[in-house]
């Protein structure tokens, strides 16, 4: 039941989507129809055996490249239909023709069903998914999906005529609703991993730009000066960085409706007459912004789930451990805790004034791993364990189980250790001053230090 | 021949128990000056404010501009109010802090956008180019009932409904309106009903009505006049 | 040949071609950064080796170019139309054209759109009215400073070179050829301006090169043999003499050493031994001048004797002063300030430089026009029995488009 439930946000999504088809391709009622029932289905399918065939984390990021190249279309059209205005939308006039088209129609709802589909079954526990289960997901989906968009039909057909979808209104809302869908799943987010990476864009930004330009360094510059420029480089940036590239698709197409020429009227000699077709211009410009103005509330969602996922992790107390004489910390494997059950284990390892949280992880390939609770790039809020992954608090980045233990990026810190029969030993001085390296070093960036 | 604008068969208002209108059966010509007369409370505004959209028959039919208003919802009413309909009432109903030329673009935005140049040259029209930017306040009667013209064909009606336009206004400013209302109409080819219980202003007019406790009892139609 | 050019000029001159190209590199950015974390600098240098990458970027300053030129061609031509000089090609010109079969009756026209604020200009066939300012310029430099923006990204991208060295206080400018001049005196000053908290100054003689006397400030950076002088940090040239027990025979050192700002530790090992010396300039109390030792010249170092891990002793030692304890010898005799410089060749850096002062020009000059005096233009063409009236407006386009209209009707209310 619970399963269910998961996929019922998703299926929300899909009639919206589906809902927004009818509307945007009006007339071609049927194959919308017929596509979107088709597409889920194949989607749905699609994935499933995308699972039994890959390992977990390759279908997952198929279906996320599909949701990321999704995003930078939308890009690409909101700039497009900016400048595209400023040549007073020739080209676009042209493509609503084929927009408009019984082939346009069903290749594009069948595609966005297929995603729409594909990230669903991602909600579902499908790692390794029987043949029998994959059946019967298909066969619900079909079922699901044919209910659905009779129930969509019948709304539609009582929804006012203002309520129109242009071919702009129908990209956004669409790309902002299946985003939406996947935000709610943590290894499908795009949010997320977007602000770590404009983060990190933006420092490597700011600092080679200043470099380029010859800015002096901070020592020679107003601290008050600093502060603002040490912004760029502060905690938030990456959030609302993120948030600008999240958002600005949506305002740019607004821009573009809002901006586009009204009709030449100097050939009529009736006033009212002139006005009259004014209006009428300004009012289905009003009604066109409808859709994009409500794609914003579900971009905000989509961005407010990835930020505060439902998920549930495994963050275990870390447990104070003690250096030998020797100074080597010694982890034993069975215990109280036994380190070999794929799970994370976190530790505190204090010494006078300084102390490092680290923790030790079996991998899917059986390795232990000994690492730092942090990593090189963030504030060192430390790592929960959901699904085959470790997600940094900070970023919200997901590291796969299969990576963790490799440098870089938003991993943790790797710690060397000696692994014996009966346990794992860490150097307590490294250890101390692996932490302090990390910890000062992304303290450092936060400051605006180069 | 031209064709009729308005068409009503039947046409009936009641106020409860009180007929207003009783069944009345009237076509008017597109063009035409109707000047509709009779003392108070003889269902003259009743038959205008039919007429113009702006009240609902109890019975009958009737069409305007080939529009069955018995079969529009509110909104098509006010559509076709907004589309259709200019009204010059005795009371001006200006908004006192807006200029002149501010209450005629009132009336552009509420038909589709305002577009202070059209307004300008309507009240230029009414030969109140010298007062565009004074409020209502600052304007004779004359004038203000002019502003009222300007607002009343800004939006180029097909029928004009004037209620008793004149009837704050010495003989001079009434003379004044009328031939203005006049060359309006030769310019703008609108149809004018106009009520009234003034004889020399029903004068002006191609053709009279008499209504009399709610029934059209005598009809006149005019030579030209001046 | 001309087809060719023409197309060129077409392509050229597409508003499509910065955008594409922007998108093109950011999709290289993206793709670049499944692979590395350090996604802008591995793009800096694809596009360094890159030809086909430059070529790409080089298309944006050349479609401003040719923008610019189209941009001015059409300029001219409408201001040729509005001074009735010529008629043709109208309707590209302008926003809307209309077409009145009447007779001109100039003079009622002239005067109504004098009425409302419009200037005028009558020729024998022509009515011409406009006001505000036309955007023109602020354009014209917005093009300019793109162009000048992306030749200086191009060309810093594509040939900058970085060359670190050490400025030492009375030693030449350490420019590859040895032609540097003496540097005479470095002085460290706080300031007040609004921007920089602190003055550096390096002042260097005279070259046996030809060079002339030269004081180099920190912004702008200034040119000094064709490279530009961008300090970076401060720190101590010093001369470090140590002898220990086991190494009677003592060892001296010239050393740079990057100490500041105060408290930053560098250090000197001595080599063929275990020691290891730490020194750090002293963190001055709170609210105090940091860079006080530096800016008087009176320098304290802190110090820490190390023999392997093992710390020996610490303590102070000024500039010009020994520390000697238990047979070990610490002698500071020469401490002088140091400027760690880069010598940075790129001339696109005043490109950059100039887009930034042009597109600043740019937008104060575009944001009051478009706010406050928009450009408004029409043009009223008189053929025997017809009228061709051409508008446009650069801002307040719907109360201009009522003026338009309105004249028009009352060119139709003529017509006979």
């Amino acid at each position: 039941m619970a399963i269910i439930l998961k996929t019922i946000p998703h299926l929300l999504a899909w009639s919206v989507i589906v809902l927004v088809s009818f509307r945007g391709f009006t007339g071609r009622r049927s194959v919308v129809t017929l596509s979107s029932i088709s597409g889920l289905i194949i989607g749905v399918s699609g994935s499933c055996i995308l699972f039994r065939s890959f390992p977990g984390a390759i279908p997952f990021g198929i279906i996320k490249s599909i949701l990321g190249l999704s995003f930078l279309l939308l890009w690409g059209v909101s700039v497009a239909s900016g400048y595209s205005n400023a040549v007073r939308g020739e080209a676009f006039c042209r493509s609503k023709q084929f927009f408009q088209s019984s082939i346009c129609a069903g290749t594009v709802t069948g595609i966005i069903s297929m995603v729409a589909g594909a990230v669903s079954v991602c909600a579902l526990p499908v790692t390794g998914i029987s043949a029998l289960s994959m059946v019967f997901l298909a066969l619900s989906s079909a079922l699901i999906a044919y209910f659905i968009v009779y129930a969509v039909r019948f709304i539609e057909k009582r929804l006012p005529e203002s309520f129109m979808v242009s071919p702009l209104g129908m990209v956004v809302s669409v790309v902002s609703l299946l985003l939406f869908s996947s935000s709610s799943i943590l290894r499908l987010d795009l949010f997320s991993p977007l602000s770590m990476k404009v983060m990190k864009g933006i420092h490597d930004f700011v600092h080679q730009f200043m470099e380029s330009i010859l800015i002096p360094d901070h020592l020679f510059v107003r601290p008050i000066v600093w502060k603002y420029i040490g912004f760029l480089f502060g905690n938030g940036v990456g959030f609302w960085g993120a948030m600008v590239i999240w958002f600005a698709p949506v305002f740019l197409i607004i821009t573009a409706f809002l901006s586009e020429r009204l009709p030449s009227v100097a050939h009529i000699r009736q006033g009212a007459q002139r006005r009259t077709l004014l209006a009428a211009a300004v009012t289905l410009r009003r009604c066109r912004l409808v859709m994009p103005l409500l794609s914003i509330l579900i971009f905000a969602a989509a961005a407010y789930q990835s930020s505060y996922p439902s998920v549930e992790y495994w963050d275990p107390k870390p447990l104070a451990v003690t250096a030998s004489q020797a100074g080597e910390i010694f982890i034993p494997k069975k215990g109280e805790i036994n380190l070999e059950d794929g799970k994370l284990h976190k530790y505190l390892f204090k010494k006078g004034d300084k102390e490092a949280r680290f923790f030790v992880l079996k991998g899917p390939a059986g390795q232990l791993t000994v690492d730092l609770d942090a990593c090189a790039i963030c504030k060192p809020d430390g790592y929960g364990q959901t699904e085959g992954t470790v997600i940094c608090y900070y970023c919200k980045t997901l590291i796969p189980l299969e990576t963790v233990g490799k440098p870089g990026g938003c991993n943790p810190v790797p710690v060397q250790f000696t692994e014996k029969a009966d346990g794992v030993i860490i150097d307590a001085i490294t250890l101390i001053n692996s932490w302090g390296a990390t910890v000062q070093a992304t303290a450092r960036v936060k400051e605006g230090g180069k | 021949m031209s064709e009729n604008i308005i068409e009503t068969s039947g046409l009936t208002r009641n106020y409860g128990d009180i007929c207003a209108l009783k069944p009345l059966e009237l076509k008017v010509p597109e063009g035409e000056w109707l000047s509709v007369m009779g003392h108070s409370g003889s269902g003259k505004s009743t038959f205008m404010n039919l007429v113009g959209g702006l009240d609902r028959p109890s019975a009958g039919s009737l069409k305007v501009g080939g529009e069955d208003l018995l079969a529009l919802t509110e909104d098509g009413l006010a559509r076709f109010r907004r589309k259709f309909v200019g009204i010059i009432f005795q009371q001006h109903h200006m908004v006192p802090y807006l200029t002149a030329v501010e209450n005629v673009m009132l009336a552009q935005y509420f038909h589709s956008v305002p577009d202070e140049a059209e307004a300008r040259s309507a009240l230029e029209r009414v030969g109140l180019g010298h007062r565009l930017k004074n409020r209502p306040g600052e304007l004779s009667g004359g004038e203000q009932q002019r502003v009222c013209i300007a607002r009343a064909i800004i939006n180029s009606p097909k029928l004009l409904l004037g209620d008793e336009p004149t009837g704050n206004l010495d003989h001079k400013s009434t003379v004044m309106i009328m031939e203005l209302l006049k060359e309006l109409r030769a310019e703008e080819r609108f149809t004018v009903i106009m009520v009234t219980h003034n004889q020399e202003v029903a004068a002006w007019g191609d053709r009279t009505i008499y209504l009399d406790d709610g029934v059209l009892v005598r009809e006149e139609r005019m030579g030209e006049k001046q | 040949m001309k087809r060719l050019l023409q197309t060129f000029l077409i392509v050229g001159s597409s508003r499509a071609i910065a955008p594409v190209v922007i998108g093109l590199f950011f999709l290289f950015y993206i793709g670049i950064a499944f692979f590395t974390d350090e996604t802008l600098i591995a793009l800096m240098a694809f596009t360094r080796k890159s030809i086909i990458l430059a070529a790409i970027l080089s298309l944006i300053p050349l479609s401003c170019g040719v923008r610019i030129l189209q941009e001015t061609v059409v300029f001219m031509k409408r201001r040729r139309s509005l001074s009735g000089k010529s008629v043709d090609s109208l309707p590209e010109l302008f926003d809307e054209t209309v077409e009145l079969p009447v007779s001109p009756f100039m003079s009622e026209l002239e005067g109504r759109l004098i009425g409302v604020g419009y200037k005028t200009r009558r020729s024998l066939n022509t009515l011409a009215a406009w006001r505000g300012i036309s955007l023109f310029p602020a354009r014209m430099l917005f093009l300019t400073a793109t162009c000048c923006l992306f030749t200086g990204i191009l060309i810093s991208v594509t040939s900058r070179t970085s060359d670190r060295r050490m400025v030492i206080e009375g030693e030449s400018m350490p420019m590859p050829d040895g032609t540097g001049g003496t540097v005479e005196r470095i002085t460290l000053a706080n300031s007040s301006g609004s921007i920089l908290a602190k003055t550096l100054t390096m002042e260097i003689a005279p070259s046996n090169s030809g060079q002339g006397k030269k004081t180099f400030g920190l912004y702008p950076p200034a040119l000094y043999g064709g490279s530009f002088v961008y300090p970076r940090y401060l720190g101590l040239a010093v001369l470090l003499r140590f002898s220990a027990p086991d190494l009677q025979a003592g060892y001296d050192t010239h050393c740079s050493l990057n100490t500041y700002p105060p408290g930053k530790e560098d250090n000197v090992v001595i080599p063929g031994s275990p020691y290891r010396i730490v020194l750090s300039v002293p963190i001055p109390a709170a609210n105090s001048e940091r860079y006080v030792s530096y800016m008087s010249g009176k320098i304290n170092l802190l110090f820490k004797v190390l023999k392997g891990k093992e710390v020996l002793f610490s303590g102070s030692v000024p500039a010009g002063g020994e520390f000697m304890r238990d047979g070990y010898r610490l002698a500071l005799p020469d401490v002088r300030r140091l400027v760690i410089t880069d010598f940075i060749g790129d001339y696109g850096v005043l490109l950059i430089w100039a887009a930034g002062l042009i597109f600043a020009t740019a937008v104060s000059l575009w944001l009051p026009i478009r706010l406050f005096f928009p450009r408004r233009e029409m043009l009223l063409s008189f053929e025997p029995d017809l009228i061709r009236s051409c508008s446009r407006s650069e801002g307040r386009a719907r109360t201009h488009a009522g003026v338009f209209h309105e004249v028009l009707d009352l060119v139709d209310a003529r017509k006979v």
